[in-house]
């Protein structure tokens, strides 16, 4: 790939159009989102409990929406062609979807993300549940980066929809041995926000795993011969 | 820019058994013939041609080609195809049609399996007498 | 005069299907058609010259710009349509057009609400509504009125009823106006191809067989009804692609017609009845059932 001339009016152009394609699902996502910060906020047992199975379903499917309604559904309705008729590079295309993704990803995910940090901090609820919320979110974002090159690789709607659900079924294994760590068990039903190494490096394997897969997957799908 | 139909159309049909330029050829004469199109007259462009008749641009070049050899029309270099000014042009298209009726005609005689003397025989008898006349009747 | 595209040894090989070394041109302002059966290849050589298909060897060189390097730049004068390429469901046709119209700046609004009349196309409709016929119109509009320097069509009229067929072809001929644009467009009609294109390019298994001038391609062949006792060995006689017989009626078709061709036959004894032209679907079904020997 030598080009670096990048077509940022076309980018821009495909970014935008799925952005509109996206409003309704991002629509309903900040709603249950916001549902489930009320339930987390209220502090009791059932309605904590709800409240975070809540969010990280919401949180799953505004990872799924993206990833779906924008890449999956052009492939499956042969919108693909179309687009790749217009004047765009592969690399162009590639960056549109990734862009387009990332933000209707990251617009309700931070939201709610800020929305919880706020909920924890400012609610009679522990403040230390900080560092295990932030390792459940930063799990999110690498099942997300997960999912997402699996679908830019993989045209079987079976492996894109194993790849999605499976990374982010396994935020429960992580939960529980995150609950293991003694900085968490210590800490979490107290008002004391500790990180310590392991949440910490934990944190950063998560950041820098998910930008590596991004990448290296975004290089592979450019060398791809043929678009369809 | 004018999408209505130009003048330039031709009639052409694609499931009449005369290849296209032929057709071409043959209502350009007629439209020669019948005055239409006067001598000197510039012809439509090839390629307004091919657009506003529905054909290939090569049928249409094809179709002057043959029209510029049968004296039809004249085409000079960079300016374009004009109907010929020549006078004989009516009696050249006469020789040119019955030329095309005697090769169909032999054709035809082809198919029945006559002869070249049965073919001149029939002829003779033709130019003999009127048609009503036929060597079958013997009625005197 | 500059060539629309150029390809030289291009071969893509998938797996079930190679598409091998073709080496296939042509001049600016040209109609070529494409004539082969399904799986021939012509979607491929199309999908490669649009540069949504990437060449495994060869040169592919479009609009006077090597492809894929320059695709953004071709692809700005290159109008696309396939069968099987779909417009966003959710959206209308004045979405559509508009987003075109974005990308495009040659886009003539004019001539697109000329083409929405003639095509007989509601713009406030959405895509998921459309049948067939006006999904693949839609498509045409979107492409036509932005008027590209060279139109790839893949199956412009299939499927279309015969109204449809003829504002298609209509739309067509209209781009034949301009010099400087070209068509290449593969057709199962092929009395489209055999009215519309100045070039036909006859691909069968992933090979080019021929790719020649419509009119001396048309005049070559040639149907023949004899009578005789004797019959062409077609392995002696390469000029016969198919022999028919009934009783003493033999039915000759001619791949290389000539007088001196007729003089021969006769020579052999056969009493030539009729010599007819064959239209190009004939000439087409001859040529498979021959073995792909154009």
């Amino acid at each position: 790939m030598n080009a670096l001339r990048l077509n940022l009016p076309m980018i821009r152009l495909l970014v935008a159009k799925d952005w509109q394609l996206f409003q309704t699902q991002l629509a309903a996502c900040v709603l249950g989102g916001i549902v489930a910060l009320c339930l987390i906020g209220l502090a009791t047992g059932w309605s904590f409990y709800l409240g975070s199975l809540l969010m990280i379903i919401v949180l799953v499917c505004a990872a799924c929406f993206s990833i779906s309604s924008s890449l999956l559904a052009e492939r499956k309705e042969h919108t693909l062609a179309f687009v790749m008729s217009l004047p765009v590079t592969p690399l162009d295309y590639y960056l549109a979807k990734l862009a387009g993704n990332l933000i209707t990803f990251l617009v309700p995910y931070l939201l709610l993300l800020g929305g919880t940090i706020a909920v924890i901090l400012l609610t009679p609820l522990p403040d230390g549940l900080l560092p295990l919320s932030l390792v459940v979110f930063g799990h999110i974002v690498l099942a997300y980066a997960l999912s997402l090159s699996v679908a830019m690789a993989v045209e079987s709607e079976g492996w894109n929809v194993f790849a999605m659900i499976g990374s982010m079924l396994l935020v429960n294994p992580l939960i529980m041995a995150m609950g293991q760590l003694p900085v968490i068990s210590e800490n979490v039903k107290t008002d004391n926000i500790v990180f310590g190494p392991v949440l910490a490096s934990v944190l950063i394997v998560q950041l820098l795993a998910s930008i590596a897969i991004v990448v290296i997957s975004g290089w592979m799908h450019c060398r791809k011969k043929s678009f369809y | 820019m004018q999408y209505a139909q130009s003048n330039a159309e031709l009639f052409l049909s694609a499931s009449d058994s005369t290849p296209m330029y032929q057709q071409i050829v043959d209502q350009i004469t007629a439209k020669v013939r019948a005055g239409d199109w006067l001598p000197g007259q510039p012809l439509p462009s090839i390629r307004e041609l091919a657009a506003a008749s529905r054909v290939s641009v090569i049928t249409v070049k094809r179709a002057y080609t043959e029209l510029g050899q049968a004296g039809v029309i004249v085409t000079r270099h960079g300016m374009g195809s004009f109907v010929a000014e020549s006078p004989e042009l009516s009696i050249q298209l006469l020789q040119a049609e019955f030329r095309q009726h005697l090769d169909a005609m032999l054709g035809s005689a082809r198919r029945l399996g006559l002869s070249a003397r049965e073919i001149r025989q029939r002829v003779d008898e033709r130019l003999a007498g009127p048609p009503s006349e036929s060597t079958e009747d013997s009625t005197p | 005069m500059s060539t629309a595209f150029s390809l030289a040894g291009v071969t893509r090989r998938y797996e079930n299907f190679a598409l091998q070394n073709i080496d296939l041109s042509m001049p600016e302002g040209q109609v070529m058609g494409l004539v082969g059966v399904n799986g021939a290849g012509k979607t491929t050589l199309l999908r490669i010259l649009s540069g949504l298909a990437l060449a495994d060897s060869g040169t592919v060189e479009v609009l006077g710009r090597a492809m894929p390097a320059e695709q953004v730049a071709v692809k700005q004068e290159l109008g696309f349509a396939t069968e099987d390429m779909r417009l966003f469901k959710t959206r209308t046709l004045r979405w559509h057009m508009d987003f075109v119209r974005a990308i495009y700046p040659d886009w003539d609004e004019a001539y697109a609400a000329h083409l929405l009349r003639r095509f007989n196309l509601r713009a406030e409709q959405k895509l998921a509504g459309f049948s067939h016929g006006q999904r693949v119109k839609a498509l045409l509009l979107l492409n036509f009125a932005r008027r590209p320097r060279l139109l790839l069509l893949d199956e412009p009229t299939t499927g279309l009823d015969p109204v449809a067929r003829d504002e298609v072809l209509e739309a067509l001929a209209d781009v034949l106006r301009d010099e400087a644009r070209s068509v290449v467009f593969s057709s199962h009609n092929t009395r489209d191809i055999e009215q519309m294109a100045d070039t036909i390019s006859f691909l069968h298994d992933g090979r080019l067989l021929a790719s020649r001038d419509k009119e001396d391609f048309l005049d070559d062949w040639r149907r023949l009804v004899c009578q005789g006792a004797w019959t062409p060995e077609p392995a002696d006689w390469p000029e016969v692609a198919a022999v028919r017989r009934n009783g003493s009626i033999v039915e000759l078709k001619l791949r290389r017609f000539s007088e001196e061709l007729l003089q021969r036959l006769r020579g052999q004894g056969l009493e030539i009845r009729s010599a007819e032209p064959m239209s190009l679907e004939e000439i087409f079904v001859t040529t498979v059932r021959a073995g792909g020997a154009a």
